[in-house]
């Protein structure tokens, strides 16, 4: 049998989720050897195989219209769809700011602070993406497997990894279960 | 009793037992949330629901009484989803966003529940509605996006502390946590007590002191005894690394049964004093940092003449939230020892002299258990303000007045009982006596009395008793009714009866209990009040003709009408753990620990003789009491037996007949 192809993408997050993959330390190795990595923030391709990967694995909530293409593409793409940590799974420290206006968040993030000087500007070039809503992947597409986590332990993401790898659907709970 | 089967297992509960209860004795562990064992149950939260054999529907095992023959399931697939759906709601409702809150990973009863269920994620999303976070109090924190309305904080305000304070305001969705009619908690009635910070289950109250700064499972637990006063509540303390984090009372504590008061909760976390690390001796004028044996050799040079004289000799002060061992010893050096004739407390025998002469003249105790307020039907409360102090017995008779217990207030000041009170008897200042002997008589006039009282002439005291007291002759009558007719009667009395040194008075009141039938409490003062009077350190203190003055100070605040007497006294040694204004007049200061740093024994308002477990490490060059004591003795030629680890001080204890018995616990 073929190594299952595993691709991986970051959106509304703070990284910290792929940090905490590399904190396997020597296991990394082994996911190597159980699985094919294709695109991931941390290797060269960019994009999940048009062909299809066995699984996709996104880190960060959907915080705006490039966050949607990339969560459909990579669902449209991949057998099973894994939300890893917090942001993906419920949305996460992002989404507090859904308790504001995306326009008071704007204005907060590019006016307000206090770094800002008085010549402070929200960005409104027509080729960027726009706001929304923070969203839980889940409220955009449907997910497979959720690992929650801020961020998910090295081990959590081991077992999760190395389950899938090996053709099974992760089950966490007791020590493997957190959100924290 | 009553037989179920619960998951297969025979229970026998005692009637009235709930489902739940019954769950829990058997070992069986039920998902739940708004459960308190100390609350009434109220079946909010339906995480306990179980499926019962014959019921159309789950039921909440909280709220439903086991009977006889019942087969019950706690855990089902149908059960398992139930719950994660109510859950899911719980989560959606507000901001339970884990990971900036203090309590995740770990202390969060909310989180634990889900974990419990291997819920991974919410299926329902946020509705994203944001509620006030309230910051106006001194202690904690109010944040309504974090609560999940399960009314603990409200049940235990009300149900255990009577105060009332938190409430919940709007309606569905909207309904939220609120002080008084939604006023900011730092402006409310709030007493600071800490007990809703105890029960909630979620980060929604945070402690100010103690948030953030390490899960219960990553700080060490000590069983101990509040000093805060003479109540004697069970504490557990909680540190990390000899710091202290928090303060909480002890569930199954039998004095307090949990509850606390901000004195004992939060006031030792709070503590800003600056702490003496060092002996101090005044050379030039100036307290200059000094060895111990210079500062012990500098006190013994002033003493050592002065021991075995009377009037001119040395004159010793002991704080009352000294343990027991400590008094014992100090009461052994300069009273048995130095032989001096003013060897007193700090507060001058003024809560405890009187009872203390009083249960020499009777031989025998005449007061009752503390445990009484909490099923007494109507209180006397005389010369007391439980509500400034001694809270936690305040609360007892605060939570039983919506219950139906009348409450008789008399005092000549206001007094924060008086807005519960059926009858508040505003008598003249000190016409204490005139009060009792009237509500003596209107019960003899009623024939109400239950013991045959000493022939008096009713009808007059009742007639002078408005031109003595200033009290209308119906108030009187209608207090002594009460009183007379209650079946849990119960005499509260505090320093307004036993700080004006008259016998009379309390003998009156003894009387009055005696007639009534009801229990007498007197509240004593602070944490070793009672004890501080078994050995005797009840008397007045007078500065006279004394040369030298020592005090034992501990962790106490001197008064300023101490620091006042004490100005003119030409040698002054104080053995203390905080800098203050006596300090600064002292001419040698002696470090000791403080109460949190040492074992010691309190003898607590009704006679429980309880430990206080050190729980912190005590700065490196500072000494315990006992062993100052010791040294000093040394010093002076003078040996000091029963600090070896023996129970002389507990037989001293025992020497004395106590107003109340003496039980150890």
């Amino acid at each position: 049998m073929a190594k299952p192809k595993v691709s991986s993408d970051w959106l509304a997050g703070c990284a910290g989720c792929h940090m905490s993959l590399l904190d396997m330390d020597e296991r990394i190795i082994k996911v190597a050897e159980l699985v094919d990595l294709r695109a991931t923030p941390i290797t060269d391709l960019k994009e999940p195989d048009a062909s299809g990967v066995d699984v996709g694995v996104l880190e960060g909530g959907i915080n705006n219209t490039t966050n949607e293409e990339v969560v459909k593409t990579m669902r449209k793409r991949c057998k099973v769809l894994v939300a890893l940590g917090d942001c993906a799974v419920f949305g996460g420290v992002p989404a507090l700011r859904n308790f504001f206006t995306i326009e008071e968040s704007l204005r907060r993030a590019y006016v307000e602070t206090e770094s800002t000087d008085s010549e402070g500007k929200i960005p409104d070039d027509p080729e960027l993406c726009h706001p929304t809503r923070v969203r839980a992947l889940s409220e955009v597409v449907p997910v497979d497997v959720f690992v929650p986590g801020c961020p998910p332990d090295a081990d959590v993401i081991f077992y999760v990894l190395a389950e899938l790898a090996q053709g099974r659907v992760p089950v966490l709970k007791d020590d493997l279960l957190h959100w924290h | 009793m009553i037989n179920l089967t619960i998951d297969g297992k025979q229970v026998e509960v005692p009637e009235g037992t709930t489902v739940l209860r019954a769950a829990e004795k058997a070992g069986i562990k039920v998902p739940k949330l708004c459960d308190h064992p100390q609350l009434v149950p109220t079946g909010g939260c339906r995480l306990c629901i179980v499926d019962v054999q014959g019921f159309r529907v789950p039921m909440s095992s909280c709220t439903l009484p086991a009977s006889n023959g019942m087969i019950v399931k706690t855990d089902s697939e149908a059960l398992r989803k139930s719950r994660q759906t109510i859950l899911s709601l719980l989560f959606s409702e507000r901001n339970h966003f884990c990971p900036f809150c203090q309590l995740s990973g770990g202390d969060c009863e909310l989180q634990n529940a889900a974990y419990d269920q291997g819920m991974t994620h919410w299926p329902m999303q946020p509705g994203w509605k944001t509620f006030p976070v309230d910051t106006s109090h001194d202690y904690f924190i109010l944040d309504n996006n974090r609560c999940i309305l399960c009314r603990r904080c409200v049940r235990a305000c009300s149900e255990l502390v009577g105060n009332y304070t938190l409430g919940i305001a709007e309606r569905g969705s909207d309904c939220m946590l609120v002080a008084d009619a939604n006023v900011p908690l730092g402006d409310s009635s709030c007493v600071s007590c800490g007990v809703c910070l105890q029960v909630c289950p979620t980060g929604a109250l945070i402690d100010r002191q103690s948030a953030y700064y390490g899960h219960e499972k990553q700080l060490t637990c000590t069983e101990s005894t509040c000093v805060g006063c003479s109540v004697g509540c069970g504490i557990n303390v909680l540190t990390s690394d000899n710091r202290l984090v928090r303060i909480e009372g002890n569930w199954n504590a039998p004095v307090n049964g949990g509850l606390l008061c901000k004195i004992g909760k939060f006031d030792p976390v709070a503590e800003t004093r600056s702490r003496i690390t060092t002996p101090l001796v005044r050379k030039n004028g100036k307290l200059e940092p000094a060895s111990w044996e210079e500062a012990l050799e500098k006190v013994a040079q002033s003493i050592k003449p002065l021991v075995g004289k009377k009037g001119n000799g040395v004159a010793a002060l002991a704080s009352t939230r000294l343990p027991a061992e400590s008094l014992a010893l100090f009461k052994q050096l300069f009273a048995d020892q130095i032989q001096s004739d003013m060897v007193t407390s700090l507060e001058e025998g003024q809560p405890s002299a009187l009872p203390a002469a009083l249960a020499d003249e009777l031989g025998l105790p005449f007061e009752g258990s503390l445990d009484i307020l909490r099923t007494a039907d109507c209180t006397l409360a005389i010369g007391v303000n439980l509500v400034e102090n001694h809270q936690v017995a305040g609360f007892f008779l605060k939570r039983n007045v919506p219950l139906g217990s009348k409450l008789i207030v008399v005092d000549p000041q206001e007094n924060g009982l008086d807005e519960l009170a059926a009858y508040i008897l505003k008598a003249n200042a000190g016409s204490d006596l005139d009060v009792i002997e009237g509500l003596q008589a209107a019960i003899v006039n009623a024939k109400m009395e239950r013991v045959p009282a000493a022939p008096i002439n009713s009808a007059k005291v009742l007639a002078e008793v408005n031109k003595k007291t200033g009290l209308a002759e119906a108030d009187v009558t209608g207090a002594a009714q009460a009183l007379a007719s209650a079946a849990k009667p119960v005499i509260v009395y505090g320093k307004g009866i036993t700080a004006n040194g008259n016998a009379d008075t309390l003998k009156a009141l003894v009387t009055l209990a005696k007639i009534t039938g009801a229990s007498l409490i007197s509240i004593k003062g602070e944490a070793n009040s009672l004890a501080a009077a078994q050995y005797h350190l009840d008397r007045v203190f007078e500065l006279n003709g004394h040369q030298a003055v020592y005090v034992a100070l501990g962790d106490d605040t001197p008064s300023q009408r101490l620091i006042d007497r004490l100005a003119k006294a030409p040698f002054l040694a104080v053995q203390t753990v905080y800098h203050s204004p006596l300090t600064e007049m002292a001419q040698v200061v002696l470090p000791v620990t403080r109460w949190i740093e040492q074992d010691g024994h309190y003898l607590s308002l009704d006679g429980r003789l309880q430990m206080a477990h050190k729980a912190m490490q005590a700065p490196a060059n500072v000494w315990v009491d006992e062993q100052v004591f010791t040294r000093l003795a040394g010093e002076l030629g003078l040996a000091l037996n029963g600090n070896d680890g023996s129970d002389r001080w507990k037989e001293l204890l025992f020497q004395r007949v106590a107003p109340v018995k003496i039980t150890e616990n």
